[in-house]
Parts: structure tokens; C-alpha cells; sequence
């Protein structure tokens, strides 16, 4: 069954907006630790996630399996009766639409055989690594969206891969790439040459010191700090009021080197999007220009209640963002780093967490190559410390933002992004007493 | 069970060790943000997953019912099975039964406006104390799993949960302050009375509002008394997950990281004598409980740390495996599609013999931390930190002020080891513990009692 038959089936009964959002995905994954295949996986799914509406009541319900749909729907149809008006739903856009093509090729990418790759890497890599693990993803999705006034089907795969190397003294250092695009799929290959740079930077590591810091923050760790600002602009959270974006439209957050979009649009990665749950075409959205926050992530519904317009962000209950995108600056990676008196370098970070959401007040811990640099140069690499300081001086702090950019995706910590290095200055460093 | 023997008849033929795992579930959520109803959502899930041993391990997961793709499915299974990469699992018993969470109150008989009521209330509590932020949900599932493998093993399982979580947020004077509250319980909605929900929603909500007004301390040393949740959120980080073998032996390298404990480090000291450290998965009605892990090996209880020494680790028949051990019957999945990986279930600090007033009643100047905010660890679960919500002054033995954000950063060792007392006391809280690739985030209980440490720098 597809959306449009299922669509019409839920249609006759009690309802009055019906959407039926179909996926189908196909997904392999490659799985190595310590230089040997561990284990790999195959996912084939289909699911249908829908959702019903009668007047300002509104439901939501899945079914894995055809055969559960009639008995799912009569339940909806009941549940319905029940349910109380919802305050924060008021409709379903009801524009019609003409869907744009997508821009990304993905021949190569379905082509691509992950099981060979994992055997070439760790065999052209291993002779400079004490031991290396990661994983890598082979993506497929098709998408059907199929609502009272419009339909769309939408089909994308990807090529997700995440490393981490030790050298000798048993020093990690990471490196992600992930792709939608044919044409970015040979950079790949250069994962390899970046981790032994890193390998060799990383020599053995000594304990950090507490201070306050300047640093290069590798694209890499600044996706991830992105990646857990970027939901905080969806107006359900900010209508709930546990965020950090509450209150502050059109206040000034960061530097006016820092632009950060919510970026459905970029077809070469897998977060990507034509168009939103209920069928608004999706855009490039600018949360944060310039460093002032200019728009909250909208559906239909929420941007009637902040009297604003959909940003093609549904989520039909709260609005999604789709992936990172944050605006490269001019300077070159490398002269950013030499320019470094005093301070760091960071490759990654985990474990972010938030003390307070309404002041983006968070501690994480940076991991994968943490380079003490003074006069420019890599004299050390620390461990053992905690970056513990709030979203505002971060962002206010942006000094210089690179021109390169990188696609990364790594694990739960990291959204689809594309993001720059960026130099920030007052980067609070605390650490184990 | 016609589907499962003819698939596992079918992967038996290609492979040295094979497995198929069916479940089915129904889920049913409700969610309140500031007053509104703002979803109302049932889940209908099932499918089966595969397991192939040849020269590696092959996982597989399909909610296709056909044959023709399902074969299809399988074929490739057993190709990645041919992969070359590590392919033992431990040698486990043969087991055949059927199991079930106890349940009072039937998930299936409590009436969706009985649900929306209870919510209701609860956001009336919340209104009355004045609390302008208020995200609350109440979720129950029912799942039913069938596991059978090429040994013989049979399990049939029966699972209800009950779960509740909310998010409250309080300012005043530019002050705020925000309050996660889960919890969970394998049964029915008598979770409800377990819990004493409304009571507990209350009482959240008169701590919060103090600790916004509360004044914050001096760095330096103290004594530091931890409540009942900073043990389970302690124990849980760094007595749980540096224990899991597969964490220990780098599978997880490359994502959640490794451990500061290493294969041979068995029997080393990590903290002092009063330090037992428990996981339980056979605790009845506790979140993470379960009769058979996920290999189909019968759940017990293991001590992680005994006397303050490394004891036993959490395993699977595949981390088992690899280091010729029995598996101590850890492996878990978050939902049917995801591969089997050494987990937690409940994890605790054992309770010795003081109560709290024994606790205090000799410390000069110290902190009472009840309840933390911010927390986070590193990847080898080494340098941790504990940002204290609810927390007390201690001063001459007794309970002073309530003081803001105590802030707890130090190692695993310097904690365990500055534990002088364990209080008699036991409680439980419901958590997501994340780990994987794709993440799993699976139930879990952790807790323990009161318990005091000496001289510890706080901030």
C-alpha cells in the first residue's frame, strides 16, 4: 500500500484532515574496533506514521505493518471523540504546491560497497595507527507525504563514515564524513591522510589546566555545540519556555561573524528535505544572522500562534530542524590556528549537557585531539578537562570563522552539519579536583 | 512460531550460529506542554531480527512479512556473516521458558481520559505552586518477544511499562531553574501509587523554587552527603558503564568510547571498603527488569565493585565470548531492530547500616546534595560532574540552608575511594541509558542509599 491508497483509506472515516507520511529505508552498517569487523547490520523497514484531525482535536499514530492499519485507524477514530481541543494546534497548510527536483546525484553512492571500503581503510591505515574503530553507513530513504491538498515523494541516500584512530601512546583523535552527493563521495579517501595528521599531532597527552582559553574549535566540535543549539529554535520549544532562544528574537547573541541557518535545502546531505510533514516546501532559514536570532523554526500551526509564517519546518505537533548549516567566514584553517598565542585547538567533544536552557548554560567534554598551542605551534595535548561556560560567550566570542567547510555527522552527538572552524576567544576550561 | 522456525530453518542451513527474535508492541503517549493537550499518540510495532555466525557476526532486521524479501533479506544476512571479522560467542546453557512482567492494573484498562485526567491534575498541582513552565507526558507500553536460536533455546516474553516524565521550569529575579522528573515501572498503572505521583510532582516543585532563590557556596572542601539519586546517577556512570566488557574490549571505541577499567584489571581497587556496586536486572517491577537477556541466558544479579574492588563485568555471549567467559547475562536492545549489546538494568550502591542523622551528625561543615541538574562524564567514565539542584548546607551536624548549583567535578576513583559511611536507606530512579550505533536507549533503574565522603572540593 502506498501513501496515496492509504491516505484515501483513512479518508473515509470520521476525520477531517488526514496525513500520511510513508518511509521505506534500507540501511547497511559496517561496524570495527581495534582493527577487525565486529559485526554488520542490515535494516529493510516501511513504516506509516499518520495523523488525524476533527476541528482542533488531533491525533498521531504508527503502524510498522499493513494489516494493523484498519485497526489502528478505527482506534484513532475513538480516541478522537475523547480528545479536548488543542490550544496550540489551529490547521494543516492547506496551499498546494509544486515540488523542486532534487539537485544531488547518488549513483555512486548506491554503488558503493561499504564491507570493501572498511577492508582497503583499515589495511592502508593501520600501519600508522596502534589501533583503529569507526563505523560506516549506507543510507537509503524514500519518503511519501500525502496530505488533503498536496503529495510528495522524496528519495535520498548517504554514505556516513566515523573513525577514531590511537597512535602509539594510545591517544584517540576522530575524524566524520558524510555524504548525498556523488561528487563529494572521493572525499572519502581523504579521511585517512587527515586522522594520521592528527596521529602525528597528538604525541602522548598531559593533564589540562583550568583557565580561560582561546581556540580553534574544529568543525567537528563546533557541529556538535550547533547541533544542540539548532532544536532549541523550534517554536514549540521555545513556546514551552525551556529554551534558550525564549525571549531573545532579534537580540543580539553572538558575534556578527556568526550565522547560523537551519538548511533543509542542501541536497548533498542526508537531512536534507523537499519539503515538511505537511507539505511546505522546505528553505534555507537563518535562526541566528550576523549574531542576532531572526527566526524561531515554524509549522503551520505555531506560526499562527507567534503570528509568523511557516518556515517548512513541520514536525505537525513541534517543528523539526532538518540540518546544520552555519555561514564560512574568509581566514584558512590553518593561519587561524597559528595565530593562537595562547590556547587550544579542539577536534571533538560529548556529552553535552545544559544546567540551565533558558541561559545556555552547559558543560561538554572535548575528546579526539585537545592541541595546547602557544606562539602558533602544537606544544602539547591535554585530557582530562571539561569545557563548562554558556552558549552567549561562545557565540559572542566567535572571533574568526574559517572559508573551508566541513560535512560531518557523527553518532547522536552531531546532526547533519556543515559548519567552519572557528576561533573563539574566553573558552572557560575547568577540570577534576 | 510458523514464521520464526521456518526463517531460522533457513539461516540454519548457511550458518554456524543463527537466531531469529520476533516482538511485537502497542504504545500508547500522552503529552501536556503548559496546560494544552498537546499529543495524543498510539504506536503499533512488530517485526523480526536475525542474527547469522559464520566467519563474523551478521545482524539483520526486517517488518516485511513476504517470503520473497524477506529470503532476500536473509540471503544477505548470511552473506555478511562470510565477512571476515570476529565471529565467538560464549557457550551458554539451553534455555525453554516463558516469562511475564507482573501486573496489578492492565495497561489495556486504563481508560485514555482516566490517562488525560491524571495529567490534568498533575498540571493543576504545578499551576497552584505557581510553576510557569510545564512539559508532562505519560506513556505505557506492551510488548510481546519470542526468541529462538540454533541451539534450541525458547524464550517467550511478556512485557508491560508504565512511564512518566516531565519537564518543569521556575524563574524569579533572573533566576531560573528547570527540573527533568522520570520515572518508570515494569507492571501496570498501579506505577501510579509506586510512585506517589502527585506527591512527588509537589514536592519537585516546592524544591525547585527554593533552590532559585538559594545562595551559592564558596568553593573549597567539604564533606560531601549525597542523597539516594546522586548515588544511582554515580553508580550508573561510573561503576555501570566502565564495567560493560564490550565498552572494555573497544567496541565502543569509536562512539561512547572505552573504560578506565582494562581486561586484567580485575580485582584492583576503585574505591574504598563500604563500595558495593550492584546490577540487578531481576528486581521485580524495576524498569530495566527482564527473566532472560536479550542471548536468551538467565538474568542474575552481579556485583560490579565488592569491598571497593573491580568484580564482575556486564556481558553478552558476544563480549563474553571473545575473552572465553560465561556472559552475565547483560545483553539488552532499545527496540526489536537493534543489535544485542552488553547493558544495565538496575544499578545501585549497595545500602550499609547508617541512617542520615548518623550520616551528619559528625560533620562540621559540608553539602547535602539530594538531586542534580547538569551531570557528564568522559569516554573512559573517568572525570565526572554533578551539578547539584536540591542541596543543603551541612554546619555542626545539621541541615542549614538550601544552597545553588553545588557543583561535584571529580574522578571515579576520588569518589569511591572518599566514601567513609553507606546509609541503610533504598531508592530507585528511572533513567534513558544511551550507548550504540544506532543509539539505543534503553530503561533502566539506578539508586542507592545515602552515603558520605570526606573532604571532597567543591565549587
Amino acid at each position: 500500500m502506498d501513501a496515496v491508497e492509504a491516505h484515501e483509506f483513512i479518508k473515509k472515516y470520521d476525520f477531517e484532515e488526514v496525513i500520511v507520511r510513508k518511509l521505506s529505508t534500507k540501511t547497511q552498517q559496517v561496524k570495527f574496533s581495534n582493527n577487525e569487523i565486529d559485526i554488520t547490520n542490515n535494516w529493510d523497514e516501511t513504516g506509516f506514521d499518520i495523523y488525524v484531525t476533527k476541528g482542533r482535536k488531533i491525533y498521531n499514530f504508527d503502524v510498522k505493518n499493513e494489516k494493523d492499519l484498519e485497526k489502528s485507524v478505527i482506534n484513532a477514530e475513538k480516541a478522537l471523540r475523547l480528545l479536548e481541543d488543542n490550544p496550540d494546534y489551529f490547521k494543516i497548510n492547506s496551499e498546494k504546491y509544486q515540488y523542486r527536483s532534487r539537485s544531488n546525484r547518488i549513483i555512486k553512492i548506491s554503488n558503493f560497497d561499504i564491507s570493501q571500503f572498511t577492508k582497503d581503510f583499515l589495511e592502508d591505515n593501520i600501519k600508522f595507527a596502534k589501533r583503529i574503530g569507526g563505523t560506516i553507513y549506507k543510507k537509503s530513504m524514500e519518503l511519501e507525504v500525502v496530505t488533503n491538498y498536496n503529495n510528495f515523494k522524496d528519495l535520498n541516500k548517504s554514505i556516513e563514515f566515523n573513525v577514531r584512530a590511537f597512535n602509539e601512546n594510545d591517544i584517540p583523535t576522530q575524524q566524520s564524513f558524510a555524504t548525498s552527493h556523488d561528487d563529494d563521495l572521493e572525499n572519502i579517501y581523504k579521511v585517512g591522510e587527515e586522522l594520521r595528521d592528527h596521529l602525528r599531532m597528538l604525541g602522548k597527552t598531559v593533564q589540562g589546566s583550568e583557565g580561560t582559553y582561546h581556540a580553534v574549535l574544529h568543525p567537528l566540535f563546533f557541529a556538535s555545540i550547533v547541533s544542540y543549539t539548532l532544536p532549541m529554535a523550534s517554536a514549540y520549544q521555545v513556546d514551552s519556555g525551556i529554551s534558550f532562544f525564549a525571549g531573545r528574537l532579534n537580540q543580539k547573541i553572538g558575534s556578527s561573524l556568526f550565522t547560523l541557518y537551519d538548511d533543509a535545502t542542501d541536497d548533498s546531505m542526508f537531512g536534507s528535505r523537499i519539503a515538511d510533514d505537511e507539505g511546505v516546501p522546505t528553505k534555507k532559514t537563518p535562526v541566528i544572522e550576523k549574531g542576532f536570532v531572526k527566526n524561531y523554526l515554524h509549522n503551520t500551526s505555531t506560526a499562527i500562534k507567534f503570528n509568523s509564517e511557516s518556515t517548512g519546518n513541520a514536525g505537525i505537533i513541534s517543528p523539526t530542524p532538518w540540518q546544520v548549516s552555519v555561514e564560512p567566514g574568509t581566514e584558512d584553517p590553518k593561519e587561524m590556528i597559528e595565530s593562537i598565542r595562547d590556547g587550544l585547538y579542539i577536534v571533538n567533544t560529548w556529552y553535552t549537557r545544559f544546567q540551565d536552557y533558558r541561559e545556555g548554560i552547559f558543560s561538554t567534554i572535548p575528546r579526539d585531539g585537545i592541541y595546547r598551542i602557544k606562539n602558533g605551534e602544537v606544544i602539547e595535548s591535554w585530557t582530562g578537562m571539561r569545557v563548562s561556560d554558556s552558549l552567549i560567550n561562545i557565540f559572542k566570542g566567535i572571533e574568526g570563522v574559517s572559508r573551508e567547510t566541513k560535512k560531518v555527522k557523527w553518532w547522536d552527538e552531531t546532526m547533519y552539519s556543515k559548519v567552519p572552524y572557528v576561533y573563539v576567544s574566553k573558552l572557560n576550561i575547568t577540570k577534576s579536583k | 512460531m510458523h514464521n520464526l522456525d521456518n526463517y531460522l530453518n533457513y539461516l540454519n542451513r548457511y550458518s554456524n550460529f543463527s537466531e531469529v527474535y520476533f516482538s511485537g508492541t502497542l504504545a500508547n503517549g500522552i503529552s501536556f506542554k503548559n496546560g494544552s493537550l498537546s499529543q495524543v499518540s498510539s504506536s503499533n510495532s512488530s517485526g523480526y531480527a536475525f542474527r547469522a555466525l559464520d566467519r563474523s557476526i551478521s545482524f539483520g532486521a526486517t517488518n516485511e512479512e513476504e517470503w520473497s524479501i524477506v529470503k532476500e533479506h536473509l540471503d544477505r544476512v548470511i552473506e555478511n556473516s562470510r565477512v571476515p571479522g570476529r565471529n565467538k560467542l560464549s557457550n551458554e546453557g539451553v534455555f525453554k521458558d516463558k516469562w511475564e512482567v507482573a501486573v496489578k492494573r492492565k495497561i489495556e484498562d486504563m481508560a485514555l481520559e482516566d490517562k488525560i485526567s491524571i495529567l490534568k491534575d498533575i498540571d493543576q498541582i504545578l499551576i497552584e505552586k505557581k510553576i510557569p513552565m510545564r512539559i508532562l507526558s505519560i506513556a505505557d507500553i506492551r510488548q510481546k518477544e519470542i526468541l529462538v536460536n540454533s541451539e534450541g533455546t525458547e524464550i517467550e516474553g511478556d512485557i508491560s511499562k508504565v512511564a512518566f516524565f516531565g519537564v518543569i521550569g521556575y524563574y524569579e529575579n533572573g533566576n531560573f531553574e528547570q527540573r527533568f522528573i522520570q520515572l518508570g515501572f515494569s507492571g501496570g498503572y498501579e506505577a501510579l501509587e509506586y510512585w506517589d505521583l502527585f506527591n512527588t510532582i509537589s514536592n519537585e516543585a516546592e524544591a525547585l523554587k527554593r533552590s532559585v532563590i538559594a545562595k551559592s557556596i564558596n568553593p573549597g572542601y567539604y564533606d560531601l552527603v549525597v542523597g539516594p539519586e546522586i548515588s544511582g546517577i554515580v553508580a550508573h556512570e561510573s561503576a555501570g558503564h566502565p564495567m560493560e566488557l564490550d565498552r572494555i574490549l573497544g567496541r565502543e571505541m569509536s562512539q561512547a568510547g572505552e573504560s578506565f577499567i582494562k581486561f586484567q584489571d580485575m580485582g584492583k581497587q576503585v574505591g574504598s571498603q563500604h563500595v558495593n556496586v550492584v546490577d540487578d536486572p531481576t528486581i521485580e517491577h524495576s524498569y530495566g527488569y527482564y527473566k532472560y537477556d536479550r542471548d536468551g541466558v538467565k538474568a542474575k544479579k552481579r556485583y560490579l565493585y565488592k569491598n571497593g574492588l573491580i568484580n564482575e563485568f556486564l556481558s553478552n555471549r558476544e563480549s563474553a565470548g571473545r575473552v572465553n567467559l560465561k556472559s552475565t547475562a547483560a545483553s539488552r536492545i532499545s527496540e526489536w531492530d537493534k543489535d544485542p549489546i552488553p547493558r544495565m538494568s538496575t544499578t545501585f550502591i549497595e545500602p550499609g547500616e547508617y541512617s542520615l542523622e548518623e550520616l551528619i551528625e559528625d560533620v562540621k561543615l559540608g553539602i547535602y546534595m539530594k538531586s542534580y541538574n547538569e551531570w557528564n562524564i568522559d569516554d573512559i567514565r573517568f572525570n565526572e560532574k554533578y551539578v547539584g539542584l536540591e542541596a543543603y548546607i551541612l554546619e555542626n551536624g545539621r541541615i542549614g540552608e538550601q544552597i545553588r548549583r553545588p557543583t561535584l567535578e571529580t574522578t571515579t576513583i576520588k569518589f569511591y575511594s572518599s566514601i567513609d559511611a553507606v546509609g541503610k536507606d533504598l531508592k530507585f530512579f528511572a533513567g534513558t541509558c544511551g550507548k550504540g550505533d544506532p543509539m539505543q536507549g534503553v530503561d533502566v533503574w539506578m539508586g542507592g542509599p545515602h552515603a558520605r565522603l570526606r573532604n571532597i572540593y567543591m565549587r
